[in-house]
């Protein structure tokens, strides 16, 4: 830690002069767990102003959630470890109050916010706390927050009738019923598709600008940080290391990456193209890199930048607006005018592996590509591994009777093929996999394995043919170690190469250091290895996986990409259950589109991204990789998007710009295309 | 073995999760949900005690008859009702057979019915009121006659709970299952069968107990942030949670009605004899 | 903390923990083998009685107290109030009974990784709390079928049934599923589930402290009870049937005797509803005060 500083005066970000007290004030505290052996805090001191809008970030084990709890007092109050240091919170001294008083000042919304539920109703949870200190007007008080949180119309629901969405949000308005002026969420991203978490930041927003409330959130999502949040505090082996404004501190790229956070994907396309700029045009025309802490953060910011990069560049006749309307049935990588060498490296980093700029900092292997040679092997054969005919499912529901889930569905899905399969909130695409795995049934229609039909077929047979992942991986575990948890099926089932298999998943799966340890005790991204391993050593057919980028920060959902690779030599047919259009777009070779229980759409991703007007109807996102793209006249020509491909897919057309007053040979020694 | 079999066949757990759900929470339009729920446990209260001391058939049959409607007026859930009968079969039924092997005769029917009625009786009258009644206000009500506060709220804890622990469960059971090899066919399948399933069972605790800790500690944190200790230190607080208690006519008329019932089989069951 | 490290005490807010955790698990298991069909081989019954495993094994790697009265709990709950089968006054002897005999349990144990210590436990709770319960089952029939004594075999046959399923629920429930679980699942959750929880493993050295009021609190609350079952039980022996009681009194009051039966049926309830307060002012000071105490 050699750069650590803490948070100076000329550091504030919001430079509102100091009269009203800080929210928070936390002075150099130290904190140890009770039977702990680390101090989790570690002289840690922080100012945050009345109406911000912060987002605290850090590694794993960084202290960020224990640095949290010191708001509301459970540290020291609750949890009586070692304390030293002070905690003011709005201007009183957080050790001299209780928990219950410091709670009307502050809100703390968890990260398995399910578990903060308690109430069997939405009204009677978000009265909860009024209640409990004994407020007459607690009724007023529950709906109010409710009404913040935009859950009015459903105060007479039960809890298990809400979706995750609805109960996070509901926990916010828990949290807000005293009307505190503080909120705490822990990692809101994390346990939300992305539509919820950008209702549940919506909300936040809201809740900071209109009413002034200061809001903290834990996140490990740049791109939310980009759009919602001011400031960003970056806290690591227990202590503050620094508060910034958002856009330097996304630009702290080698900050971000020692504790595994990705910068926003557009902040990656420019600093790359940056340093494009600043090594391959060597004209006096070309326009100028940024510094390197001024790189956009958002995509308004990278759409502006660019399009100001192509009016310099671009010859006056030319004008900005025409890279927009480009038309779109230029093939993919005619980039009719660019040298050929361009052409060339913008058409091998799509499809290749591309060493990111930054090899050494990040861990890069969220780049890696699919070589050229597997995608030759990958012709669908024509018998088909798994098929699905008109297969149908209903679940009656306590309320409403039975709600059809999936409605006629008939599908093949071939060897080699790398499925992905979307769709809104409720379309039907957790079910579509548990079918497929035999673990649920349809209620009409057939699901054929390997040309043998599945019905009647235990659940334990069909799952050496078709193997299953949860989402969430800890619901996998069943034994205390890693290496356990993968041999327990190869024992079970008496194979003699079982021991082989072990040692050859845990070395495919990057476990073999982490074989001894409670798998539940590992990283997100280590615990979706290890249970992708346990997936794989069954050596099934067809695997199936349920939202694998859930709850992965995007370091980890880089790692998830190789390790998705190297299931493909175990396994001939993978399919994956996601929201994350990002990875559907650099990973999948066919995409199933659900929408209310029918398939609305099957093609490769490129066609699927192209219809907009379906991507709209089907409740989906376009990854901001590929909104770039779009918004600055790329359209869909680029198959496999990165920020690498895109970044020199953008140099070449500025070399378009300035094509004649370009010369071949500065482009020649290119050392990153090369 | 039969029966074993069917069910197996038809134990699906998420069946049982929305019959238990629907029936506890499905309940808020059965006629006894109006009523306040301190006049319904003195009722029940009534109920589980007074029949274990009269003798008299013709009473113990009047108030199984009474207790049957009010089960229907409940909507107990069937599964719930089967499984009363199954529990006073096999608690009654053997007595019988085996009195009957050390020298009773049909004679010894007649107190073991009895037996039965007040069994049933007793059972009847818990799920009327325990079924028919929403969980919150069981809860408010038992927290008004001076259960501890602790308890009423284990109480409706316990059922907003019960989706996510039944969720959390059958999670590890499919994860066991998934990685799991079933007993083949062959002979005692299904004793063996039986095994398996029952040792799944066992061992998915070790998983779930895991799960569970994480998830307490995060509730038992939110509960202390959102002021339940001091709620149940502070009479005012709970003077609040119990406002919406009101006794209204129609508990005087059910409790009144019960009365006269009552008073009418007692007339019958002692006064006719004579 | 600091200046107890060699007792094991606990927060509030931990006890809390323990309790939740106890009560909802052992709450779900009660569930379960509530519907586990029970086998039925001749006048042997081969049932689950309960998952006594998932208390017992909670009483030694926790505080055994807010753990045993979390599952006893736990039980009434999930068990029985939401399966309808909440049997009145009865539940109150099995939550006692329960509690008491996993509580005894758990402080048996010195050290959670002694695997005698944690077999001796398990079947010791199992074998205190079958034979409580035996004894107040029998109680029962006695108490509800009146001429007990007339009806030729039923004594008999009564406590055959009970010895029976007593030798059954030790052998078969209390060793596959108390004794093989519980020595299997200790030394597996033992320094790993407590981390979870925020708080220390129990060691050799720390005992785990135990309020003495509360205990013989448990214990006076417990022989009342005992007093209250034994005096029905003498009541119903010595011949005192409400039936011909109240038939010699039709004859003096005439029809005022349905009200005196009334009454008295009503006072019945005055008198438990009593003990119930009682036993509030019991609780409050053993479980309404986990979160604080």
């Amino acid at each position: 830690m050699v750069e650590t500083h803490l948070p100076s005066a000329t550091e504030m970000p919001s430079g509102l002069a100091a009269a009203a007290p800080p929210a928070i004030d936390l002075r150099n505290v130290r904190f140890t767990y009770p039977g702990g052996e680390r101090q989790v805090l570690d002289g840690a001191s922080l100012q945050l102003n009345t109406g911000s809008f912060t987002a605290i970030i850090g590694g794993n084990g960084s202290g960020k959630s224990t640095l949290c709890k010191l708001f509301n007092g459970l540290i020291p109050h609750f949890y009586s470890g070692d304390f030293e240091g002070e905690v003011w919170i709005e201007g009183r001294n957080a050790g001299e109050c209780s928990v219950a008083e410091l709670s009307r000042q502050i809100g703390y919304v968890y990260q398995d916010f399910d578990n903060q539920l308690v109430r069997p109703t939405v009204l009677d949870e978000a009265c909860f706390a009024p209640l409990n200190y004994g407020i007459k007007e607690y009724r007023s008080l529950g709906r109010q927050a409710l009404e913040q949180c935009g859950l009015l119309h459903m105060q007479d629901r039960y809890i298990w009738e809400l979706s995750g969405g609805q109960r996070h949000l509901l926990a916010i308005a828990g949290a807000l019923s005293l009307q505190p002026g503080i909120l705490v969420v822990d990692e809101p991203v994390s346990q939300l598709d992305p539509s919820h978490a950008r209702q549940v930041y919506d909300l936040l927003r809201r809740l900071n600008r209109d009413q002034g409330k200061t809001i903290i959130v834990i996140e490990h999502h740049a791109e939310f940080i980009a759009d919602y949040c001011r400031d960003v505090c970056l806290v690591d082996a227990g202590r503050v290391r620094w508060l910034l404004p958002v856009p330097q501190a996304l630009n702290r790229l080698d900050d971000l990456a020692s504790c595994g956070i990705q910068p926003p994907e557009v902040t990656q396309v420019a600093a790359r193209l940056n340093s494009l700029l600043a090594t391959e045009i060597e004209t006096p025309l070309a326009p100028s890199p940024l510094a390197e802490t001024n790189l956009p953060v958002t995509l308004e910011a990278a759409v502006r930048w660019f399009h100001g990069l192509l009016e310099t560049s671009a010859p006056a006749s030319a004008g900005a607006s025409a890279p927009v309307s480009a038309p779109a049935s230029v093939p993919v990588f005619a980039l009719a005018s660019a040298p050929d060498s361009v052409r060339a490296s913008a058409l091998t980093s799509a499809a290749s592996d591309v060493p990111p700029i930054q090899s050494e900092k990040v861990d890069n292997s969220e780049s890696a590509r699919w070589g050229q040679n597997e995608l030759e092997n990958q012709t669908p054969s024509n018998t088909a591994v798994l098929e699905l005919n008109a297969v149908s499912l209903s679940y009656g529901s306590q309320r409403k009777g039975r709600r059809i889930v999936l409605d006629g569905i008939s599908l093949k899905l071939h060897a080699g093929e790398r499925v992905a399969v979307v769709g809104g909130n409720g379309a039907g695409k957790s079910s579509l996999l548990k079918l497929a795995a035999g673990i649920i049934r349809p209620d009409a229609g057939e699901v054929v394995l390997q040309g043998q039909p599945a019905a009647g077929v235990p659940l334990e047979l069909l799952s050496e043919q078709v193997g299953y992942v949860f989402q969430n991986p800890e619901d996998m575990f069943i034994d205390d170690s890693v290496s356990k948890e993968i041999a327990y099926a190869l024992i079970r089932r008496k194979l003699p190469d079982a021991e082989q298999r072990l040692q050859e998943m845990l070395r495919a799966f990057r476990l073999e250091e982490l074989a001894g340890r409670d798998a539940r005790l590992l990283s997100g991204g280590q615990q979706r290895r290890c249970s992708l391993a346990i997936g794989a050593a069954m050596r099934p057919a067809v695997m199936l996986l349920d939202e694998p980028t859930a709850n992965l920060d995007m370091a980890m959902r880089g790692d998830l990409l190789s390790t998705l690779q190297a299931l493909s030599s175990h396994v001939s047919t993978v399919v994956v259950a996601t929201h994350d259009m990002g990875l559907v777009q650099e990973w999948a070779t066919r995409v199933l589109v659900l929408q209310g229980g029918r398939l609305a759409a099957d093609g490769p991703p490129e066609q699927v991204f192209a219809d907009r007007e379906l991507m709209a109807r089907a409740g989906l996102m376009l990854p901001s990789l590929m909104e770039l793209a779009d918004r600055i006249g790329f359209g869909n020509r680029l198959a496999r998007l990165t920020p690498a491909s895109l970044a020199a897919a953008m140099l070449s057309r500025i070399s378009d710009g300035m094509a004649e007053k370009v010369e071949e040979k500065s482009h020649a020694n290119c050392p990153q295309m090369a | 073995m039969q029966i074993a079999r069917r069910w197996l066949e038809r134990l699906s757990l998420e069946n049982f999760q929305t019959q238990l759900m629907g029936m506890v929470y499905g309940s808020g339009h059965a006629v006894l949900s109006r009523l306040d729920p301190r006049s319904m446990l003195i009722w029940y209260l009534f109920f589980a005690i007074a029949p274990w001391f009269i003798s008299s058939l013709t009473v113990l049959t009047g108030m199984f008859l009474l207790l049957a409607a009010s089960t229907v007026l409940s909507r107990a859930a069937p599964f719930i009702l089967f499984i009363l009968c199954l529990g006073l079969i096999g608690q009654v039924g053997w007595l019988f057979l085996l009195s009957l092997f050390f020298g009773g005769d049909a004679e010894s029917a007649l107190p073991l019915l009895k037996l039965t009625l007040k069994l049933s009786v007793v059972s009847l009258a818990s799920i009327t009121v325990f079924s028919g009644m929403d969980p919150e206000r069981i809860s408010d009500g038992l927290l008004a006659l001076g259960m501890p506060a602790t308890f009423s709220f284990s109480l409706s804890y316990g059922y907003r709970i019960l989706p996510v622990l039944l969720e959390e469960f059958r999670s590890v059971l499919l994860s066991y299952r998934l990685r799991g090899k079933a007993p083949a066919a062959g002979r005692f399948r299904y004793v063996r069968l039986a095994v398996y399933y029952l040792k799944l069972l066992v061992l998915s605790f070790y998983p779930l107990m895991l799960a569970t800790a994480k998830r307490s500690r995060t509730t038992v944190e939110a509960l202390e942030v959102r002021g339940f200790s001091y709620g149940m230190k502070n009479p005012t607080s709970r003077r609040l949670k119990l406002a919406h208690l009101q006794l209204s006519w129609r508990d005087g008329a059910f409790l009144g009605g019960t009365a006269g019932y009552i008073a009418l089989l007692f007339w019958l069951g002692y006064m006719q004899v004579q | 903390m600091k200046s107890k490290a060699d007792r094991y005490t606990l927060t509030s807010s931990q006890k809390m923990m323990i309790f939740v955790l106890s009560m909802s698990l052992y709450g779900l298991s009660n569930m379960f083998t509530e519907l586990i069909p029970k086998l039925q081989l001749g006048p042997i019954e081969l049932s689950v009685e309960y998952f006594a495993f998932i208390p017992l094994t909670l009483c030694i790697l926790f505080h055994p107290l807010y753990a045993a009265i979390g599952a006893a709990l736990g039980e009434v709950i999930f068990g029985e109030l939401m399966l309808g089968q909440f049997g009145g006054l009865g539940e109150l002897e099995k939550f006692l009974t329960f509690s008491f005999a996993m509580f005894v349990a758990g402080s048996m144990v010195r050290d959670p990784r002694s695997r005698l210590q944690v077999g001796t436990a398990a079947m010791t709770g199992v074998i205190i709390h079958q034979l409580c319960s035996s004894l107040v089952d029998i109680g029962k029939v006695i108490i509800g079928v009146e001429q007990f004594e007339a009806v030729p075999g039923l004594a008999e046959s009564v406590v055959l049934v009970e010895g029976v399923g007593f030798l059954n629920d030790v052998l078969f429930s209390g060793i596959l599923f108390a004794l093989l679980p519980t020595l299997y699942l200790v030394p597996r959750l033992h320094g790993k589930i407590e981390p979870l929880l925020g708080m220390k493993p129990r060691e050799r050295k720390l005992r785990p402290e135990t309020d003495r009021r509360r205990v013989a609190m448990l214990a006076i609350v417990g022989v009342v009870l005992g007093l209250i079952a034994f005096g029905a039980e003498s009541l119903s022996e010595s011949g005192f049937d409400w039936g011909s009681w109240d038939s010699g009194l039709a004859d003096r009051l005439g029809d005022g005797a349905i009200w005196v039966s009334v009454g008295a049926a009503a006072l019945v309830s005055v008198v438990v509803l009593a003990v119930f307060m009682l036993r509030k002012k019991t609780t409050a000071d053993r479980s309404g005060e986990l979160p604080h105490g």
